[in-house]
């Protein structure tokens, strides 16, 4: 009688040991050959011209006439524009008294004409005056102590555009409302020596956009006002970059 | 994106379509290897037996050095039409007015015949053994890469619903995450059903040597045993 226990099956299981084996290595050649072929996305490189000097913190520093070793005196107070005042009253209003008599009518429109006069003038010189200080104050825009440089170039404002851009190349998410808050190191090579994630949502794949945005930025930006240490933080989001 | 943070990443469902994706390409794959060593094997050692076989003119030898093909659905085949045979000898040896032959009339090669008909059942049963699940996998694993796709869709557009932000580089990665299911049920599903395939073309092949053999085999019992 033919019995089927004469055939046993006894390969089964070293080809299930075989396939896991063989499924391991496919996902651990896949995740190397990820790592090892460079990304062959197009290439496309972003010229930044910079065309304007960035804008100062304080642009009224500085005197054009300035030749930076002068001794620079002390700005004279503001004096406040005279106030109108209701001139003093004469005795009676001559508009009250029905019957006024000649003589003091006209030396009444006298003074009054003197006290028009005297008004006019000292708004003249008032409005004078603040013209002269407006013209004065004009002229010290941009001039050369006022460097900017020493109060600070806006380089948080240039570095989030640098980063904005890039992050648009990078954004990927997958969770529903991302983020990430990161303090960035520059040191005076304009080299990000630090990246710190200061807070997280906890989606990892926006978490490495972000890492790749930082890089990709890096490559373009530029060394700090002065050559010193930047430090600054920046909120990551789906919609864009914030300044923190 | 890495695909350590993709497998991460990724909603439950599609983890959940994932991972049975590849259970079923672990599975499908071991049945693969074992179906192809042991198809690969039986012909093989079918080829070695029949030469042996037409070498060979006594039934006894060859039984005694069946063993030697045993992987060889023709040496089941042998084995059980040899065995039914002896018995029926036996049986008619047994009696007060035996001839000296097999009873045809009484249906004693028919005997050796269905015995042998039943071995051939046997052995397709046992050489199609597991390839239908190498069909299920072919048949269902699109189909459920294609639901592990529709559910990351949907749940990507969500999300963009609810950031408000509609632009390439928001909806993209969704979407593309969302087809790797896709992509792992096709993975799962060709090379089960190019086996499937192959393995019915070798099963059908095996299948007509059986018969081929089984003919053979009446024929010689008839001209030898029965005609005595």
């Amino acid at each position: 009688m033919y019995q089927l226990v004469h055939h046993k099956e006894t390969g089964l299981g070293i080809s299930a040991l075989l396939s896991v084996v063989f499924h391991a290595a496919v996902f651990a050649f896949l995740i190397w050959w990820q790592q090892m072929v460079p990304n062959l996305d197009p290439v496309e490189i972003t010229y930044y011209v910079d065309v304007v000097n960035l804008p100062v913190t304080d642009p009224r520093s500085g005197n054009p006439t300035q030749t930076g070793n002068e001794d620079v005196p002390a700005p004279q107070p503001e004096t406040p524009p005279p106030a109108m005042t209701v001139p003093a009253a004469t005795g009676k209003s001559p508009l009250v008294k029905k019957s006024v008599p000649l003589e003091d009518s006209k030396a009444f429109q006298e003074s009054l004409s003197k006290l028009e006069g005297k008004v006019d003038s000292q708004r003249q010189a008032a409005a004078f005056e603040a013209l002269k200080k407006k013209v004065a104050a004009k002229g010290k825009v941009g001039m050369p102590r006022g460097t900017g440089g020493e109060s600070g170039s806006d380089y948080t404002a240039y570095l989030h555009s640098r980063l904005k851009d890039a992050f648009g190349k990078t954004i990927k998410y997958q969770s529903k409302n991302p983020f990430v808050m990161v303090r960035l190191t520059i040191d005076g090579d304009g080299r990000i020596i630090r990246t710190r994630f200061e807070k997280s949502s906890g989606d990892g794949v926006f978490e490495l956009s972000v890492t790749r945005a930082i890089t990709l930025a890096e490559q373009s930006i530029v060394p700090p006002p002065g050559r010193s240490v930047y430090e600054g933080g920046f909120v990551f989001k789906p919609q864009g970059v914030i300044q923190r | 994106m890495g695909l350590e943070l993709f497998f991460t990443g990724t909603g439950l469902v599609v983890k959940g379509v994932l991972l049975l994706l590849i259970i079923f390409s672990v599975v499908s794959w071991a049945i693969i290897m074992f179906k192809f060593f042991q198809i690969q094997k039986a012909f093989t050692e079918s080829g070695r037996f029949m030469d042996f076989f037409w070498k060979t003119k006594r039934f006894d030898t060859i039984a005694a050095q069946a063993d030697r093909f045993a992987s060889s659905p023709l040496t089941a085949l042998f084995n059980e039409g040899y065995s039914e045979l002896k018995q029926l000898m036996e049986a008619e040896g047994a009696k007060p007015d035996h001839g000296g032959g097999v009873n045809t009339d009484l249906g004693g090669v028919a005997n050796v015949s269905r015995a042998l008909r039943r071995a051939t059942n046997l052995e397709v049963n046992r050489l199609e053994k597991y390839t239908t699940f190498l069909a299920t996998t072919g048949s269902t694993s699109p189909f459920i890469g294609l639901f592990g796709t529709v559910w990351g869709i949907m749940v990507a557009f969500i999300g963009i619903g609810k950031t408000g932000s509609a632009s390439l580089a928001v909806v993209a990665p969704g979407i593309a995450e969302a087809l790797i299911a896709t992509a792992v049920g096709l993975v799962a599903a060709i090379p089960a059903v190019m086996a499937y395939n192959h393995f019915q073309h070798k099963i059908r092949v095996l299948i007509k040597e059986m018969d081929s053999f089984s003919t053979e085999f009446l024929n010689i019992v008839q001209r030898n045993v029965a005609g005595k």
